[in-house]
């Protein structure tokens, strides 16, 4: 004994009364069931081969707007014949929209018909009867019979095979009603018949009954065995539901985490520096001239709170920096010949780029070999606009060894890159003031076909690195990472990172 | 950095080599040069000063002249269109501003030519007088370098080739013309020997470069120039508190120039000049003679068959009186082994010899790793063998350079709060919060007034904001997160948001009496949500963290009163006693009214750097 939903219960009986194929709607009349259930019940006995499943296909002719139109108010060239055997005299064309009543481009569309029927001929601006005319004036042609004939069913519409005993020649009317798609369609459609399988025929003959239907499963239903005795109605998998979204990181913050993960498992040590700084560490200790144009007011931020810090209490320290800036001091520099002012190195400032972090660490231990970096924020001192930030995110890293060259910078930086995602990159020539030689990053972006500008790198020169205790070779960088996530999240206006909006949030897939 | 426009037509005859457009773009990239493409610049011509104004494809013809200040939209004549590189400037390398100049590298750079240009000054053929008031404070401009150029034949490109670098050398070397600006005049419009002084600006007149004609009637006080020429709007302020103004002046009085702001109609240069006079003034001999050279070089460069004559400069603060311009050689020794050491490429001592040559150095092998280098005058950024290195580096070509990684061992490490951080960061999202970032610059009131709290004082403020809304750092979260629910007004609800990230506070007792701290802070809105809901969360927090804990009232913004507590560290863990590891509680609505909020929010925020304390 089968057990079988409600609708496929009633087919599988109703089918089993009868031999032959019967037609989806003759069915559920049968059965007093909705069509559409009895539909997708078949199909899905169907789909089991309980059922067989004939398609044939037929015509259906449907009367469009103009038809009916037409069929109610007889068609333009009928009207222009008939007004002209009314008026008995050739009317011009001006004239026949007043007779007619119909509109001057009506008018003008139905010259074709009137001249192909023969109805009328068209000399000069004037219309005359023409031969056919008298055929025409005896009674309606093929043509509009069928319309007629269409606009007289339920929904002006009709099956082929229901026309074939028609009163009027079918062939001459669709010869006569070629092209005037206005009128009417003619649709390609299917006959769906279904009858009882052999399989079919012997589960009935073996007994089936009807299951209970449920939409839910109960606890109730699992503990009393009760699922065991009832079908559950099958889902449309297509229907909408309401989204859920994981918690997530930050875009931003995927970037800063892979960067520190990368440079950790290169053997990198983490270090951290404050976001206000003294000019000293942020500009002198780098070799940046105090009347350089990154240290004016336009573009670095000074602070009113506080306004002033320390220099550092090591007095051979600040002494070292002095003379290098004023004239290269023992570094073998010429300086920058100028009066180095101690007051200018106390300013208060929020660091500028995180390589005060790494010129604090380079004189806290200046002996190699040391590999350190630093991710956060940095600030300049920028309108806000789709590509410029006050605050972004950098990392820098500085590799103090003896052995440490240009060569193994490019290594590093290309290691880095190829680690975060990209395979092609290039290095130019840079020109920063704390470094020699210097190098600006370049990345490839297949999908952009473009270079585009990471940051830079380079040597810490000697008048860096020696007045801070150091005389191994330094390799330097200090790369942005705004710019990492907007290529690699697409996003083109750099504000959206920090003002965020939870829908985007939502839609950037965590596992890309 | 300033966009300038090499003609191409121009820089192809100067390099005297076929090379291909696209080659030439590779290879400037190579030099280092910011290259952004070829373009087709638009020209007119000012009918009144016959200054050239170039314009890009999309740009409208300014409505005044630049220069002059006369109706250049209503009166000026059509150029034909100029074929241009366009190239970000290179502050350091000014000698590659101009079609000649970077001629003359590239000549080096692919061979053609190598080795330091020469260039022969001829005997001096004028004498300058420096009158000591320009030493003092009340008229300070205390140096000047001097040029003639004689046999010159200028056309209208070649003008405005001379007039573009001397712009953008006041931009890059002279610093906006504060260090050093350039005068370029018609010598035969001159008489006798010059001499540099100041003058009384209200009573002293001349007639400024762009007036409707010379001479005397058409002189204008210098102060008045200031306040009503172009140039002198523009300049003004580098002679502000000065009693008198600068002043370049021949034998009859003729003035050349009001250094450093604007030269005199009478002495301009026009395409009918033959013999030109070149000064530049400033604070530095070093950087006023450095642009000399740099101007006067590759003037010689752009145009060929002119010759430079040396000035006299009697300067009695010098003592005895000197020639310039002085295209003497800087020597630098650079050492091929410490080459090899830096780059990690094998150089050797010829090898450098050929690289340097290539750059126009002079170079010679003069020991077993000496390489003895001659710099050309004209360079301004060779200051140590490092520079050298990497002029060698680059003629090398850094894409010839394979990159290796550094041969020792060493053993990342992450910082303790970086650690913790991310366990943090993964709590929270287990618990289904969306991570943001809010902006670290804010000011007091959205950070603290639309809160209801007071303004504590301890916030880093910035001397010169931008705008109002970005006045100081950050000393706590909440408010970052309660704007960015407001930004998400429209998304559907309910929204759990949470940030962890650093907070600024004045400190006295640290190195720059301020310090980070790392906080973390989480918000949630919706229909509805209560006190309940938060005070699960934050025991959920601390229950991970893995601390004690006892919960108190507090009354404090932006949480509504009797809807807020504060998480107190407890047990033998704890740092000391009653140390808060976070506050929580509902929003205050006045508050939630403030960031237009519409549904009950609650919210918590702690500081993460404590709870590293003890564990």
């Amino acid at each position: 004994m089968r057990r079988f939903p409600k609708e496929q219960f009633l087919i599988l009986k109703g089918l089993a009364d009868i031999t032959e194929a019967i037609e989806i709607p003759a069915l559920a009349a049968k059965l007093a069931a909705d069509q559409a259930l009895v539909a997708a019940g078949a199909q899905l006995l169907g789909d089991e081969g309980l059922v067989e499943i004939t398609e044939i296909p037929r015509q259906e002719f449907v009367l469009k707007e103009g038809g009916q139109s037409a069929a109610r108010e007889k068609l333009p060239e009928r009207r222009v014949l008939e007004a002209l055997a009314a008026a008995g005299k050739p009317l011009t064309m001006q004239d026949l929209p007043e007779h007619t009543g119909l509109e001057t481009k009506q008018v003008g569309a139905s010259l074709r018909f009137l001249t192909a029927k023969g109805w009328a001929v068209k000399q000069g601006p004037e219309l005359t009867l023409g031969e056919g005319a008298d055929t025409g004036l005896a009674g309606p042609g093929p043509d509009e019979a069928l319309l007629s004939h269409l606009a007289e069913q339920e929904g002006g519409r009709l099956w082929e095979e229901d026309l074939e005993d028609a009163p009027f020649d079918l062939a001459a009317a669709l010869k006569l009603l070629k092209g005037r798609r206005e009128l009417f369609e003619i649709k390609q459609k299917r006959r769906r018949l279904v009858s009882l399988s052999k399989e079919g025929r012997a589960a009935v003959e073996a007994g089936i009954e009807e299951a209970r239907e449920v939409t839910q499963l109960t606890p109730e239903m699992i503990a009393t065995g009760e699922w065991a005795d009832v079908s559950f109605k099958s889902y449309d998998v297509n229907l909408g539901v309401t989204p859920v979204s994981p918690g997530k990181p930050h875009p931003m913050q995927r970037v800063v985490g892979e960067t520190r993960k990368v440079f950790i498992e290169m053997g990198f040590e983490e270090i951290v520096s404050p976001w206000v700084e003294s000019a000293f560490w942020n500009f002198d200790a780098l070799f940046q001239p105090q009347d350089h144009p990154a240290r004016e007011m336009q573009d670095t931020f000074y602070l009113s709170r506080p306004d002033e810090i320390e220099l550092p209490s090591d007095e051979t320290l600040i002494k070292r920096v002095a003379n290098t800036h004023e004239d290269g001091g023992e570094t073998g520099s010429q300086g920058w010949q100028y009066r180095w002012d101690p007051k200018r190195a106390m300013t208060a400032v929020l660091r500028t780029h995180t390589t005060s972090a790494t010129a604090r660490a380079l004189a806290e231990q200046p002996q190699g070999p040391r590999k350190v970096f630093c991710v956060g924020r940095v600030f300049r001192r920028e309108a806000i606009d789709y590509k410029h930030l006050p605050v972004f995110q950098q990392v820098d890293g500085i590799i103090i060894d003896e052995s440490a060259t240009f060569a193994n910078l490019l290594g590093t930086l290309g290691a880095f890159y190829q680690k975060m995602g990209f395979d092609k990159f290039e290095f130019r020539p840079g020109f920063f003031p704390y470094t020699e030689p210097s190098v600006e990053v370049f990345i490839w972006l297949e999908e952009k076909k473009d270079w585009f500008e990471m940051g830079g790198a380079g040597m810490f020169r000697p008048e860096v690195t020696e007045p801070l205790g150091c005389t191994s070779p330094v390799l330097a960088w200090g790369l942005g990472l705004e710019r990492l996530a907007m290529l690699r999240y697409n996003v083109l206006d750099m504000r959206a990172l920090y003002l965020t909006d939870l829908e985007w949030l939502k839609e950037v897939p965590l596992c890309r | 950095m300033p966009v300038v426009g090499i003609p191409v037509e121009r820089l192809r005859e100067l390099l005297g080599a076929e090379i291909s457009p696209e080659d030439l773009l590779t290879k400037l990239g190579h030099l280092g040069c910011d290259v952004e493409g070829y373009s087709v610049l638009k020209r007119v011509r000012c009918n009144r000063c016959e200054a050239v104004i170039e314009l890009t494809e999309t740009e409208d013809i300014p409505p005044l002249c630049d220069t002059c200040g006369a109706e250049l939209r209503e009166d000026h004549t059509e150029l034909s269109p100029l074929e241009v590189l366009r190239m970000e400037l290179l502050a350091v390398r000014p000698d590659m501003f101009d079609p000649g100049g970077l001629a003359r590298v590239l000549r080096g750079y692919l061979g053609q030519e190598t080795g330091a240009p020469h260039y022969e000054v001829g005997e001096p053929v004028l004498r300058l007088r420096v009158d000591p008031v320009v030493k003092q404070e009340t008229s300070y401009r205390p140096r000047i370098a001097c040029a003639v150029i004689e046999n010159v034949e200028l056309d209208l490109d070649a003008l405005k080739i001379l007039m573009k670098l001397q712009e953008n050398l006041h931009w890059a070397v002279g610093r906006n013309r504060k260090h050093a600006s350039i005068g370029v005049y018609d010598l035969d419009t001159l008489e006798g020997d010059l001499t540099y002084t100041a003058e009384d600006p209200d009573d002293f007149r001349f007639a400024p470069l762009g007036a409707e004609g010379s001479g005397a009637e058409h002189a204008v006080p210098m102060r008045a120039i200031l306040e009503e020429h172009p140039k002198g709007v523009a300049y003004a302020h580098l002679l502000e508190g000065f009693s008198a103004y600068p002043v370049l002046k021949d034998a009859r009085g003729q003035v050349l120039s009001m250094p450093p702001v604007i030269n005199s109609e009478e002495t301009k240069v026009t395409v009918q000049s033959k013999r030109l006079f070149i000064d530049v003034t400033g604070l530095r001999r070093r950087v006023v003679e450095r642009t000399l050279n740099i101007m006067v070089s590759s003037l010689l460069e752009n145009v060929p068959g002119a010759r430079v004559q040396a000035v006299t400069i009697e300067d009695p603060d010098e003592g005895e009186s000197r020639v310039t311009p002085d295209f003497s050689v800087q020597e630098v020794k650079v050492s091929p082994a410490r080459a090899t050491r830096t780059l990690g490429i094998d150089i050797d001592t010829h090898q450098a010899v050929e690289l340097l040559r290539r750059m126009r150095h002079e170079a010679e092998v003069t020991g077993p790793d000496e390489v003895t280098v001659g710099v050309p005058g004209y360079r301004n950024d060779i200051i140590h063998q490092i520079d050298l290195i990497e002029d060698l580096a680059i003629a090398y070509g850094y894409h010839n350079i394979p990159p290796t990684l550094v041969p020792t061992f060493t053993v990342g490490r992450e910082r303790p709060v970086e650690l913790l951080a991310d366990k943090m960061r993964a709590t929270f999202q287990g618990l289904g919060f969306l991570e943001v970032m809010t902006l670290v610059l804010t000011n007091p009131e959205v950070h603290d007034d639309a809160l209801g709290a007071e303004r504590t004082g301890n916030a880093v403020e910035v001397a010169h904001p931008i705008s109002s809304e970005q006045t100081m750092l950050r000393t706590r979260l909440l408010p970052g997160l309660l704007a960015t629910l407001e930004h998400n007004l429209t998304q559907p609800l309910p929204q759990r948001i949470f940030e962890v990230g650093d907070v600024t506070r004045l400190d006295p007792a640290s190195e720059t009496r301020a310090r980070e701290w790392r906080h973390f802070a989480c918000g949630m809105i919706s229909t509805r949500e209560g006190f309940e809901d938060i005070k699960a969360l934050a025991e959920a927090l601390l229950r991970e963290v893995g601390v004690e804990w006892e919960l108190r009232p507090i009354d404090e913004p932006p949480y509504l009163k009797g809807r807020a507590a504060e998480a107190v560290w407890v047990g033998q863990d704890a740092p000391e006693a009653g140390t808060r590891l976070l506050g929580f509680g509902e929003i205050n609505p006045e508050v939630l009214e403030r960031f237009h909020l519409q549904n009950p929010t609650v919210a918590l925020e702690g500081n993460l750097e404590l709870l590293l304390d003890g564990r």
